[in-house]
């Protein structure tokens, strides 16, 4: 390849990149000079691409409604809760699938509970709803949401932690069976810290699903517990959405997975190479 | 320390509805304080025999016994069994010194001691400078002794070492076989030693088991294995390069018995007596094994050959091996390997006479493949 040919290649590659940049970062964009607009300002026919005036009293006024701040702190406790019983079940579902295939109920089972996964989730809302209603701490409670999720992240998480624990050597527990552990300490002194990179991976997947989660939410709670996913559309009222409010808020909201995906970067990228080279 | 005795040890897995038997009806003793060493290839059940004295893979069938108690029901932790793994197994989120006290650590020993114990075997090792580095950190042969280490530190009753030289380089590996046969004489521990290399295993263990196909084929010493094999596969097995074997019928013909190699005209010569038991076993069908070592070149030997016999043969391969040459030699379609000198400069096509002694000859039954005479 001529080194002319090398550059243009190198040029269109740039050119693909910035456009993909573009086409990703508007929306983030957008939502941040919403957030600063006034309301008249964002239901103009010709829209600003800056803010004329800075509004910054827009961050303040999302919470007017007390219970729009308590809503994030649901929406945590909800999304940390399933996120903690993900990882719990997971991980000992994972591992016994890794290690004892055949006692824990083999690829039949574990395909099946992968299965789970696979429904469209507006199939079972309805069900799910009469089910969840039937229950001592009915739809509207912390409970509900963080079983319900379940659901769907425990699946992820189970054959995620399986991969990891396959990828675990052995050996490993067999030495420290040898060296005196019991089953249960060998598996959380030695073979749980090999796999922690892969496991806090897990938990920033399973905990952005529950943070992110409409659809069950919007049917389930509401009234004892709110999660932020259903504040948003407080925001529109009868005559006129206040898109402004509605960005402010989902920019407020935006900010603690990334906040967490900035912390533990460093184990994500490298629990999702773990086992791709072998050491 | 403990005596160790397997009675009728059987092992089979099972999956999916087939099953794969690994080790058949096995019988082995290994007194307290000795070496021993089982040998055999890849797939023998080497590993499974070793896994089941440790506790690690449920017995199928029979008993282990440590000093006349019967370990079956044991867990691992209960049988204080310590072992080397192949792949080393070093814990790679502790330092060199926490993998090595982990052991004691298990156990409830004081801190104090355990450093006093960690510094002197790192002493014997030779691994004092690694002690505050991770696993990662080291080179194949340190993270070998690492492995020794964490098994020699407490007293357990046996050592089990698995493939503990498999990825050491030749180098390195004949000063670790000095190094553990010292370890073992300064300790007086019985061990336990697989290897698929004859020549760890000769160099180390005072018995070696050889096991082939799930079962154990023979245990003895360096001596016996070479020169009275109970059977082909053990004849071939041990020595380097292997045994040469001819398939014979016997000529009971004449008043010196010989074995005519099939469909050759290469005759083997045995003793009167022992050419008379063979014929008087019955049997027509053998086959001869021969050593190369045992095959010299006529003329080359110091003073009176032994009583014996010679072939003929034209040279195919001169093969140059260091302190010696190996020959592979060519007589009426039989292929077969000669040990001569490291000077010998015979090339391709030329013909030689061999020699041997009758006493070398070893006879093996054809179906059984079992030593007869």
């Amino acid at each position: 390849m001529s080194e002319q040919t090398a550059r243009l290649i190198r040029t269109l590659l740039l050119i693909f990149l910035g456009l993909w940049l573009i086409l990703t970062l508007f929306p983030l964009y957008w939502q941040f000079i919403t957030a600063f607009k006034s309301a008249a300002e964002t239901n103009r026919t010709i829209p600003s691409f800056w803010p004329e005036v800075w509004h910054f009293e827009n961050l303040v006024s999302v919470f007017a409604e007390p219970t729009n701040f308590s809503a994030l702190v649901d929406s945590f406790i909800i999304a940390t809760g399933n996120t903690i019983a993900s990882l719990v079940l997971g991980s000992l579902a994972g591992y016994a699938f890794a290690r004892f295939p055949r006692q824990a109920g083999g690829e039949n089972l574990a395909f099946w509970i992968l299965s789970n996964r696979m429904f469209p989730p507006v199939a079972v809302l309805v069900p799910m709803f009469f089910l969840f209603d039937a229950m001592p701490w009915g739809t509207d409670s912390y409970l509900s949401l963080i079983i319900l999720y379940l659901v769907f992240n425990m699946p992820l998480a189970t054959w995620l932690m399986m991969v990891f624990f396959r990828d675990a050597p052995r050996e490993l527990e067999e030495a420290a069976y040898l060296d005196g552990y019991t089953p249960l300490r060998a598996f959380v002194k030695v073979t749980l810290p090999l796999v922690l990179p892969g496991m806090i991976s897990v938990a920033m997947l399973c905990w952005i699903f529950a943070w992110n989660e409409y659809l069950f939410a919007n049917l389930f709670v509401g009234t004892q517990v709110r999660t932020f996913t259903i504040v948003i559309p407080t925001f529109t009222h009868g005559s006129q959405t206040l898109w402004n409010l509605q960005m402010a808020f989902s920019m407020i909201a935006m900010l603690p997975p990334v906040a967490l995906f900035i912390l533990l970067r460093r184990y994500m990228v490298r629990g999702l190479s773990l086992g791709v080279v072998k050491g | 320390m403990a005596a160790i005795r397997l009675t009728q040890v059987n092992k089979i897995y099972r999956s999916r509805g087939h099953a794969v038997h690994a080790v058949k009806d096995l019988d082995l003793t290994v007194e307290d304080g000795e070496f021993v060493a089982i040998l055999g290839p890849s797939g023998c059940g080497k590993t499974s025999t070793l896994r089941m004295i440790v506790g690690l893979e449920d017995i199928t069938g029979g008993d282990i016994f440590f000093d006349g108690q019967r370990v079956n029901d044991l867990d691992p932790q209960a049988r204080n069994v310590a072992m080397a793994f192949e792949t080393y197994a070093l814990y790679p989120n502790f330092t060199i010194e926490e993998n090595l006290s982990f052991p004691l650590e298990v156990r409830g020993v004081p801190a104090a001691e355990r450093r006093k114990k960690v510094h002197d075997l790192a002493a014997l090792l030779r691994i004092e400078d690694i002690l505050g580095q991770k696993p990662a950190a080291l080179s194949g042969g340190q993270q070998q002794r690492v492995s020794l280490g964490r098994a020699l530190i407490r007293d357990p009753a046996v050592f089990i070492l698995d493939e503990v030289m498999s990825h050491i380089d030749a180098h390195l590996k004949f000063q670790m076989l000095f190094e553990l046969k010292r370890i073992h004489r300064e300790l007086g521990k019985t061990m336990i030693y697989v290897t698929h290399d004859q020549v760890e295993a000769l160099a180390l263990a005072d018995r070696v088991a050889v096991m082939s196909n799930a079962t154990l084929q023979q245990v003895g010493t360096r001596n016996q294995l070479y020169h009275e094999p109970v059977n082909v596969f053990v004849a071939d097995f041990i020595g380097e390069p292997p045994t040469n074997f001819f398939p014979a019928e016997l000529d009971p013909a004449g008043d010196q018995p010989v074995l005519r190699a099939k469909n050759a005209a290469l005759t083997f010569s045995v003793a009167a007596e022992r050419g008379q038991r063979l014929a008087a076993s019955g049997q027509r069908d053998f086959v001869v094994g021969l050593r190369p070592q045992n095959l010299r070149l006529d003329g080359t030997e110091v003073g009176e050959p032994p009583p014996g016999g010679t072939l003929t043969a034209e040279v195919a391969i001169n093969e140059y091996v260091g302190e010696r040459t190996v020959l592979t030699l060519v007589a009426d379609g039989h292929r077969f390997r000669a040990q001569a000198h490291a000077e010998t400069t015979l090339g391709r096509g030329e013909q030689v006479r061999l020699r041997y002694a009758s006493s070398d000859v070893m006879v093996f039954d054809a179906k059984t493949e079992a030593l007869v005479a």
